[in-house]
């Protein structure tokens, strides 16, 4: 019996100490690729092994590689993975530059949520980084950029000029940590107000326009309450954000609603102080579900194509989900939120949250610098960006058009988006995450007069990361 | 326990060993960096340390001054209370009725079973449609019954009976399976000896089955008492945001929360250390009141 | 006794346990039900039998086409059967162990066990990638590698509960047979594998079946660990596909059906063969 077990042992200690030796660094290794791009990974471990330290030392520079000359492996992550609606172009995209450069891309993308997030940072801790990420380009970046992870659009264009020169240089999203530019981004997010058409018909209210004011809007929502319809569909207990976003944007302008407050006392703060009290007060008016204190976020939406509520405020990325839930999708459309003081109802909210960026792990390795270039070059280009989605916010010089199947819905978003006469960034994007958890698991406690709208900002913003 | 077999130790060596190193290398090492960032000053999951933190034992003082995380212990307790009545009572008035019937056992403990093979996300999903305010299966159907309002089931009054009732249900299987292996250990001639002594019923129960399961019973009460500790995913899909109100956390969710969405990792570190130190108080007590008993 | 009476108190036993036994199979049937539902009809009207014009199978399809789902069950498979075996080997040894010796040490290795199975697997994923990675075991792109990251801190986190009910059913057997083995001759080991694992041969299928269940749902660990398409399991493989943006519930609940059929078969096998001989009365102590 004894042998058994000491076999057993010995075989898993065998086993551990083996994978520890050949240590087959993925990031650095080169295999001299077959040219079938599926790799059979049992038996090619060994291989890679043997050649990895031939791989690590720097190779005498060799200027400019052609990137067909020597394949490579890129290891990439994004957040196209799962079920996000661009999963499939984003696929498309990648093999396309996989078929033009004999490169080979191992693709790890994710779904976009906090344990996605959590992973990606312990990865760059843990030197275990992809060679390129699409990733957001705000505060949650921040750390990547502080240490000197990723490498910067200039950098890169001073040895690759054409970089990204598809793409308006003053609209690429500069970092908050040091105002530099990073990321390349795809397609632009924005937020507008969803309506459900046949409830406004029912209750015989108009389609808020342009030029519809907040205190119409307001008139509008009694009216559909009188009618025994819910006027807005959402959760206050789950997803607040977008209804703080345009209701403080209603007590602020373009130019200031991206500042974060320092108090609840400084314009913004007071911005916010306001918005969140608007809130309030049509929590009062009885505007939300009976039960918007305790209902998940789906739940809500439900009601939406239940015919059941009239308004929603989301954002670009709840496209898809109308057009695979609605029955009719051309009874929704999309529109300004209505706008107060000097904020017009045509100023939306948007802008260009995430990138691609080229870590400083690929960059300093000779082998993959160029595929890696190549590889953000290929998933920027004008038709790939046109193919995930059309939106007037975008960093392309030459703008994007929709495809000719497009839905009615996503017509009028391209209408509402290339009318809009502003675009503010979502100030929420300055919180650091901790701050903003805090700021929007309060709003309940809030409309239900446990706490003050001041108060509840002040305790957000004292949240230090 | 003081049989001749066993007064030679060295054979100890080879039975913890391996146990022993997995145990060491993949829970205590890293946990010993769990306790290292209690005291640390971390913001995000995977991020490094900032520093210490002012006064180190910060997160220590939080955990009894932070409203939330005391609701999160009421609720916890009263989650150990409710396991240990309803998941061990209901499991082991259905084990034991199972084990006494002529037929169609096999088809019980299979069914019994299926709650812990579906994922706590379906469940979760299940559940949120059953108690659904608008359209929910009860709601629907004490509407048809006549009742004109519709009931918040995740609202200030109900939300524990909400919440916990799917958890209780999901885990009575689980230790159903258990007891049921206990009572199949017993040997059938002692049941054959006790019924030529007359003992049948009620009797056989009192005085052979429960004495029998014993220990059995002891490990499933510290398993109820410690897994309602860090009872996580039914919760979580349920009422993630501790809805109402931030009423309905418990020590796992919570914990989570500040790891994920507050990103306050040093926090959630001291939370988890709370769990482990209560778990292994609470559990230790039980052995003591509950000895083990040898045969 | 009547047999009246008797057979009045036996219908209602069954009744108990058939009322119980519907509130256990009515979720099933309401996910399979479902997974034959296109989506935007599961949210409204979840409860109605998806016949007629509700019946679809593109669910199903599209689970099929999204996915390599033979090559995530091989995966799966060889994680979980891995770890049950070497769980049950190791867990049985340490609650043998600690059941039968007598040691100085004992109540603290009882209590280092314990606190062992409430470490939340959050505070713990971090270092033990760090540890794999150092070890080149963890995000890499071979496949056998990749399933060991997983397969080792799963030994790990499933030990300690095993240990503990084994423990309790080990505690339950009266030592007479063991020591009439030993006077007999045999060593320690050979009263181990001769004795114990035979008469508590349904303490450890109710283990591994636990253990099997708990690694095959463990999608946290899956999750951190597999990263790249060939190495993916059938769980993290169809979490990928129902994540959170599309909540699409009827290629989810597709997706449940098809990630427990294998559960299930597991159990069922396991308790045909194992623990069905022992209720016939295999042990004569």
């Amino acid at each position: 019996m004894k042998k058994i077990i000491s076999l057993v042992l010995a075989a898993v200690l065998v086993a551990a100490m083996v994978a520890g030796c050949t240590k087959p660094e993925p990031t650095t290794n080169t295999t001299p690729a077959p040219t079938t791009t599926t790799p059979a990974p049992a038996t090619e471990t060994p291989a890679p092994a043997a050649e990895a330290p031939a791989a690590e030392t720097p190779a005498p520079e060799t200027t400019e590689p052609a990137p067909a000359a020597k394949p490579v492996e890129l290891t990439v992550v994004t957040s196209y993975g799962g079920d996000d609606g661009n999963r499939v172009n984003y696929e498309n995209a990648f093999k396309a530059y996989e078929a033009e450069t004999g490169n080979t891309v191992l693709d790890a993308s994710g779904t976009s949520n906090e344990e996605w997030k959590a992973r990606i940072m312990a990865d760059f801790e843990t030197g275990a980084e992809p060679d390129v990420l699409f990733f957001f380009v705000g505060v949650d970046a921040n750390k990547l950029i502080e240490g000197g992870k990723v490498v910067s659009v200039e950098e890169i264009r001073a040895k690759y000029p054409d970089y990204a020169s598809n793409m308006k240089d003053e609209t690429l999203p500069k970092s908050p940590a040091d105002g530099k530019q990073y990321a390349i981004p795809v397609n632009g997010y924005w937020e507008g107000l969803f309506v459900n058409k046949k409830v406004l018909a029912a209750a015989g209210v108009e389609i808020p326009g342009p030029n519809t004011t907040w205190d119409q809007f307001m008139a509008d929502c009694q009216k559909i309450a009188d009618a025994g319809y819910i006027p807005i569909a959402a959760s206050l207990n789950e997803v607040p954000h977008y209804w703080f976003e345009f209701t403080a944007f209603n007590h602020g302008n373009v130019a200031m609603h991206r500042n974060v407050p320092a108090s609840s006392a400084d314009a913004n703060g007071a911005a916010w102080a306001a918005g969140l009290n608007d809130i309030k007060t049509m929590y009062e008016k009885g505007f939300f579900p009976p039960n918007t204190n305790t209902a998940t976020d789906p739940e809500t939406n439900v009601l939406m194509t239940d015919d059941s509520a009239a308004f929603m405020i989301d954002g670009s990325w709840k496209m898809g989900w109308f057009e695979e839930n609605a029955e009719d999708i051309s009874n929704f459309t999309v529109t300004y939120v209505p706008g107060m003081g000097e904020r017009k109802s045509t100023d939306i909210i948007g802008g260009l949250s995430s990138g691609y960026y080229i870590t400083r792990k690929a960059w300093d390795n000779p082998e993959k610098q160029a595929a890696a270039v190549a590889f953000v070059q290929a998933m920027t280009k004008d038709e790939v960006v046109n193919s995930f989605g059309a939106t007037a916010i975008t960093a392309l010089k030459n703008g994007t058009t929709a495809p000719a199947d497009a839905s009615s819905l996503v017509q009028d978003a391209l209408v509402m988006t290339k009318g809009a006469s502003g675009v503010a960034e979502a100030a929420q994007d300055g919180l650091n995450p901790s701050a903003r958890a805090d700021l929007f698991g309060n709003v309940s406690n809030i409309v239900t007069g446990g706490m003050t709208a001041e108060a509840a900002i002040d305790q957000a913003l004292a949240v230090t990361e | 326990m003081d049989s001749m077999l066993f007064r030679k130790k060295k054979p100890l060596f080879l039975f913890f060993t391996p146990a022993l190193i997995f145990m060491s290398v993949f829970l205590y090492y890293p946990f010993i960096f769990n306790v290292i960032n209690s005291v640390m000053s971390i913001s995000g999951l995977g991020s490094a340390a900032t520093g210490i933190n002012d006064p180190w034992y910060v997160n220590y003082v939080n955990l009894f001054t932070d409203k939330i995380m005391l609701t999160a212990l009421k609720n916890t307790f009263i989650t150990m209370g409710a396991t240990v009545v309803f998941q061990l009572g209901i499991a082991l008035v259905l084990a034991l009725l199972v084990d006494g019937i002529p037929k169609g056992a096999q088809v019980f403990r299979t069914v019994y079973f299926f709650p812990i093979v579906i994922s706590a996300t379906a469940l979760g999903l299940l559940f949120n449609l059953i108690f659904l305010y608008d359209g929910g299966m009860i709601n629907n159907m004490l509407k048809s019954f006549g009742m004109q309002e519709l009931i918040d089931w995740k609202g200030e009054s109900l939300y524990m009976v909400t919440m916990l009732t799917p958890v209780m249900w999901q885990y009575v299987g689980f230790y159903f399976v258990i007891i049921v292996t206990g009572l199949n250990n017993i040997s059938s001639d002692i049941y054959e000896a006790a019924a030529i002594d007359g003992a049948s019923g009620f009797k056989r129960i009192r005085y052979i089955s429960l004495p029998l399961i014993y220990n059995v019973l002891c490990t499933c009460l510290i398993l109820a008492i410690t897994g309602a500790l860090k009872v996580f995913d039914l919760p979580f899909v349920m009422m993630g945001t501790g809805a109402p109100l931030d009423k309905s956390w418990l020590t796992g969710t919570y914990m989570y929360h500040q790891a994920f969405s507050r990103q306050d990792v040093d926090y959630a570190s001291a939370i988890a250390i709370l769990i482990v130190v209560l778990g292994v108080i609470i559990s230790q007590a039980l052995n003591m009141l509950f000895k083990e008993k040898d045969y | 006794m009547n047999t009246e009476k008797k057979s009045l108190r036996l219908a209602g036993v069954y009744l108990i346990l058939t009322v119980w036994a519907i509130t256990t199979i009515y979720p099933f049937l309401w996910v399979i039900n479902n997974s034959f539902k296109p989506t935007r009809l599961i949210r409204r009207d979840s409860f109605s039998l998806a016949l007629g014009e509700k019946f679809t199978l593109d669910n199903y399809t599209t689970a099929f086409e999204r996915v390599d789902i033979v090559g995530a069950y091989v995966n799966s498979l060889v994680i979980s059967g891995t770890v049950t075996v070497l769980v049950m080997l190791f867990a049985g040894f340490a609650a043998y162990g600690l059941a039968r010796y007598n040691f100085r040490g004992r109540r603290v290795a009882h209590s280092m066990v314990l606190a062992a199975m409430m470490f939340p697997v959050f505070s713990t994923i971090i270092p033990v990638f760090r540890m794999e990675f150092a070890w080149g075991i963890a995000n890499t792109s071979s496949v056998p590698l990749s399933l060991l990251s997983v397969i080792l801190p799963q030994i790990a986190g499933n030990l300690s509960f095993s240990i503990i009910i084994l423990m309790g059913f080990l505690l339950s057997i009266p030592v007479d047979m063991e020591e009439a083995a030993y006077l007999d001759g045999c060593n320690v080991y050979q009263v181990y594998f001769k004795i114990i694992i035979p008469i508590t041969k349904s303490a450890f299928a109710t283990v591994a079946i636990f253990t099997f269940l708990w690694s095959y749902n463990d999608l946290f660990t899956q999750m951190y660990f597999l990263r790249y398409k060939n190495t993916f399991t059938v769980t993290r493989l169809l979490n990928e596909i129902n994540s959170q943006a599309g909540v699409n519930y009827g290629l989810m609940a597709a997706a449940v059906v098809l990630v427990i059929v294998p559960v299930l078969l597991v159990y069922i096998f396991l308790q045909k063969n194992i623990i069905k001989g022992l209720t016939a009365g295999a042990i004569k102590g």
